[in-house]
Formats: structure tokens, sequence, C-alpha cells
């Protein structure tokens, strides 16, 4: 999810050969209500949020540790082996 | 005094580069935590539908990864 444009987000996922769809905040609510709108440049700042079933925050990653997706990968992990042993 | 303003132009070139990834990601600073709920969004996709979180829960965990810009790495 980004803040840019739904066609913009096309062109970006068109160059990279992205073949999962792309999330438009284009009138930047949702990068406000999750805290990571960054107001000075007017986009939402690098950030990723693991949410669960139940619609709970399970992990975040904010700034450049956000670029590597290791750390939520293994968090998903973690939601589904618990998910597996109840 | 070569070396002296190789060696300065250097500190500078460093100094800059620190300050301009600095630029690039601020420290972002969400009021949100671990355990919290989630906001819930509906937001319009490339594919033309539009999503919803809320229509997620029961069924799926969700990965929400916010990218700074279009035609930016990572």
């Amino acid at each position: 999810m980004s803040v840019d444009s739904v066609p913009a987000n096309r062109e970006f996922a068109k160059q990279l050969e992205i073949t999962f769809p792309l999330l438009s905040d284009f009138k930047r609510t949702v990068v406000k209500a999750y805290g990571v709108f960054n107001e000075e440049q007017g986009f939402g700042n690098r950030a990723t949020f693991l949410i669960d079933k139940e619609g709970i925050i399970r992990h975040i990653d904010e700034g450049n540790v956000a670029v590597d997706p290791t750390t939520v990968v293994e968090a998903c992990n973690v939601l589904q082996h618990k998910k597996a042993t109840p | 005094m070569m070396y002296t303003r190789i060696f300065t132009g250097l500190v500078l070139l460093a100094v800059l580069s620190v300050v301009g990834l600095a630029q690039q990601t601020p420290p972002v600073k969400t009021h949100l935590k671990v355990g919290d709920p989630a906001p819930d969004f509906t937001l319009r996709a490339t594919d033309g539908k539009q999503y919803k979180l809320s229509d997620f829960k029961g069924k799926k965990n969700v990965v929400l990864a916010i990218y700074v810009l279009a035609f930016t790495g990572g």
C-alpha cells in the first residue's frame, strides 16, 4: 500500500512485474490512522504491520527495518504455528 | 594539503550521505502498539477492486506493507 494513485501504482506494478494487487491510499486516511503519515513530505513512511485473524496488530516494523521482510515473515510463522498448536 | 582536501571531501560526502538517508526515511512514530486493534479501512487496488481489512476477519492474517512511493526502492 502507498499513497500513490491507482494508475501510478499500476504502472509501478507493471515495471516490477508485480502480480498481486497494490492498494492505493490516495486520500492519506489509512497512513494517518496507522500513524505513519509524514506531513512534511505528504506520504506514508515505510512500515509493515502484521494483523492477525482477529484484527489485532501482532508485529510492527518501521522505517528502514521494514525494507527487510525477514522479521515480519518470522512473525507470520509464529502466528501460523500458534494456529497449528492451540 | 591535497590529501587533506580529499579527506575533507570524503568526510563531507559521508556526512551528506547519512543526512540523505535520514531524510529519505525519517523516523516513524506510530501511536499503534502490538496488541492494539488494527484500524479498519477500505481501499481500491490496482486490480480495480475494493479491499476492506475487516473482510479478512476470522479468515486470514494480513500483512499491511506501506511503501514510501511508487518508483522508489524497497
